[in-house]
């Protein structure tokens, strides 16, 4: 393993890692736009120069791999001020929108040039105009004039979506970014061009002008998108959940996301959430707190269940926590009810070769595993059928928090809820909760995943702990404090304010390099 | 270093402490009778004060050679606002040129300081503090100043015009 010195500070690396990567490992600093992790070596942006003892001039860090023995620094009066000056170029014709553009505060011009610019322009030139404001597709919007030319997104689109429709076109300052003949881009990974654009001439419209980036705040979860489990970074604020970001797991997901794992924010957001608990117990809905419905469920239900637990049966989906299905089955036992039933309209095995799933639920497995010391999942079917011919009479669903997968969902809501005791617990509302056919509905909130601590088991049985990120709606419970509440036990709260340990300042902000 | 006078032993007494609170009202009014140029107060309202024209009172918003809006709804100033009372919602212009403008605009002017610091913010001449200084009202709304009467107030005679125009700064190649 080679060792080499940098700004003075001596660093082992791995054979064959380039200088700017030996400089990541050290966490100093160094100017780059175009090297990205996740892509190939394009050598374009001329901005990560250091100077190598011994060699001919300034090297880029990107393409040079590390030598034993190399002493290399970016510190002499020579390096930055080539890197000033190339900074200026690379600003000549950037039209400096920054007020409209949705990339400041995160922008790697803004940063960068805090950091290494800070020249006075000496440009006298016109600037060259460009197209702006360009519909790429369905996602992203380009605005070229931003745009320096890093290759970044040309790069992603031909190495990892596989789908080349990017590229530059024409020559010198005429060049620019786009599709052949304005073909829109519309690949499944679109969104990830705009989170490496390092400026904002490529930016999302699902979240264009609806937050400055500066009011957001963000912490780690896990995708509950499909079974890949991509780990990703929620940004909130009070308001809400406005975009979901990747964070780079080389087991899991490497630096990327697909495009429909950025909707999940969109349905843990109030508007479509079940804020308080409901009871329906003969023609008219009454609310109650969350708490207070399931003290009643335990005082009218559990005694009953327990007498004849062959009545009864649960429906679960993959999309709780093993946590959750570790109290929830442990209640069953407890109950003597065995019998356990498993919804899941997206049961397939489809894989597209990157990182998008069929099954669309986070913890099948982690539900399977459960499940398994417990006896055999049947289907949802089964359950239908029990309850038509009036062999099930108390039915506990634990619903899907993802409706849009689920494209049985309102069916087997109106069939499940044919059950004389129906018991509903769910992060969301919809329209067909209106016509319950139970004579005696209970609807209980339940914390979305960005509300709660646990562990998802993806696909290939990795299990992924993720925490508590915001709370969107204070009166959910979790399924554990459901339970324990349905057993006749007393919540214990910790209502001391607690540090968020977890909570960083914008990554993309601050490790442009990592994106 | 001021030093606060103190009450000498005297007006710990009633009548000492009165007496001398009495002649100091008999020799301003004495005074104010035969000099009543030189008196510091005003008959407000019948009367007012003339501040100069660069005076900071409520807020205007600028307005474009066509009339629209100047605010791109970049949100600085509302960052900038140490009270946190001018609140944007910003949205996507249908004339790409523009790009972002401001939906709505509102500034809750009883929480606001007059410090001025939107108007530093700004980069592009959107807002200004203008010299209105009197400005009652009878309910809480009348305290939320929209973009209606930000920009387009009867006494504003349809806008004052932004110094920053985008147009004239794309034809200078900026
Ligand atoms: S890309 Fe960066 S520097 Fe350029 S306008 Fe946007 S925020 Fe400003
Ligand atoms: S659009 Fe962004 S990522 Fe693509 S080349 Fe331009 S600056 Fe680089
Ligand atoms: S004057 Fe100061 S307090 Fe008032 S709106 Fe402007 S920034 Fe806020
Ligand atoms: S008034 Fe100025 S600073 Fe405030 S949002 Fe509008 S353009 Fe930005
Ligand atoms: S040339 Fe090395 S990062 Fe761009």
């Amino acid at each position: 393993m080679p060792k080499c010195t940098i700004n003075g500070k001596e660093v082992e690396v791995k054979e064959g890692a380039t200088i700017i990567e030996a400089f990541k490992t050290m966490s100093e600093d160094i100017a780059h736009y175009c090297w990205h992790p996740g892509l190939s070596i394009a050598g374009v942006c001329r901005l990560c120069m250091v100077d190598v003892e011994g060699a001919r001039g300034p090297q880029i860090a990107c393409n040079t791999v590390v030598k034993d023995g190399m002493v290399i620094t970016n510190q002499s009066e020579q390096i930055k001020d080539i890197v000033r000056w190339g900074m200026d170029f690379h600003l000549i014709n950037h039209p400096l929108d920054c007020p409209i553009c949705d990339q400041a505060g995160e922008c790697g011009l803004q940063e960068q040039y805090m950091k290494f610019g800070q020249y006075d322009p000496e440009m006298n030139q016109q600037k060259v105009k460009k197209r702006k404001v360009v519909d790429l597709g369905e996602r992203v919007v380009l605005d070229s004039e931003r745009c320096i030319l890093c290759s970044r997104c040309v790069r992603f689109t031909d190495e990892v979506s596989k789908t080349n429709e990017l590229g530059i076109f024409n020559r010198g300052d005429r060049s620019e970014v786009g599709t052949f003949k304005d073909k829109p881009l519309n690949n499944k990974y679109s969104i990830n061009t705009v989170d490496i654009c390092p400026v904002g001439a490529l930016t999302s419209k699902d979240f264009r002008f609806r937050q400055r980036v500066w009011y957001l705040k963000n912490d780690d979860t896990v995708c509950n998108g499909c079974s890949t489990g991509c780990n990703v970074k929620a940004y909130f604020n009070e308001e809400g959940l406005f975009r979901v970001k990747p964070v780079y797991n080389e087991e899991v997901n490497g630096h990327w996301m697909c495009d429909d794992g950025r909707d999940i924010y969109k349905y843990v957001n109030k508007e479509h959430r079940l804020l308080k608990a409901k009871n329906n117990s003969g023609s008219q809905w009454s609310e109650l707190t969350a708490g207070k419905a399931m003290q009643e469920l335990h005082n009218s239900l559990f005694a009953e269940i327990k007498a004849a637990p062959e009545k009864t049966g649960v429906v679960l989906t993959g999309q709780y926590t093993n946590e959750e299905y570790q109290a929830v089955f442990a209640t069953l036992k407890e109950l003597g009810v065995t019998q356990a039933f498993h919804w899941n309209d997206t049961d397939s095995d489809d894989f597209d070769g990157l990182l998008i799933r069929g099954d669309k639920n986070p913890n099948t497995k982690g539900l399977q595993n459960a499940a398994s010391a417990f006896g055999a999942l049947k289907s949802v079917a089964d359950a239908e059928a029990a309850i038509a011919s009036g062999s099930l009479e108390t039915v506990m669903v634990l619903a899907p928090e993802n409706i849009a997968v689920y494209s049985n969902y309102d069916k087997t809501f109106a069939a499940l809820s044919k059950a004389k005791n129906f018991v509903w617990f769910g992060a969301n509302k919809t329209e067909c909760f209106e016509t319950t056919n139970s004579s005696n509905t209970w609807m209980i909130p339940i914390k979305s995943f960005v509300e709660k601590s646990g562990t998802f088991t993806n696909h290939a049985g990795l299990d992924q702990t993720f925490n508590y990120v915001t709370t969107v709606v204070a009166g959910a419970l979790t399924m554990s404090e459901a339970m324990t509440l349905f057993k006749g036990e007393t919540l214990e709260f910790d209502l001391r304010a607690k540090p968020m340990t977890s909570m960083k300042n914008n990554h993309f902000t601050l490790n442009r390099g990592e994106l | 270093m001021s030093k606060v006078p103190q009450p000498s032993e005297l007006s710990n007494w009633y009548l000492p402490g009165i007496l001398k609170g009495l002649g100091y009202t008999f020799t301003n009014m004495v005074k104010n009778i035969l000099n009543p140029k030189k008196m510091s107060t005003l008959n407000y309202p019948e009367e007012k004060y003339k501040y100069s024209a660069r005076f900071k009172g409520n807020h205007i918003l600028t307005v474009k050679k066509d009339g629209s809006l100047r605010c791109t709804a970049c949100m600085l100033c509302a960052t900038n606002c140490p009270a946190q009372c001018i609140s944007i919602t910003a949205s996507e212009h249908e004339d790409p040129t523009v790009e972002k403008y401001p939906i709505n605009y509102e500034i809750d002017i009883l929480r606001c300081v007059f410090c001025g610091f939107c108007e530093e913010a700004c980069p592009v001449d959107a807002i200004r503090m203008g010299p209105e200084w009197q400005t009652p009202g009878l309910a809480g709304a009348d305290f939320h100043y929209d973009i209606k009467k930000l920009a387009y107030r009867a006494n504003l005679k349809g806008g004052i015009q932004s110094s920053v125009d985008d147009k004239e700064r794309h034809e200078a190649g900026i």
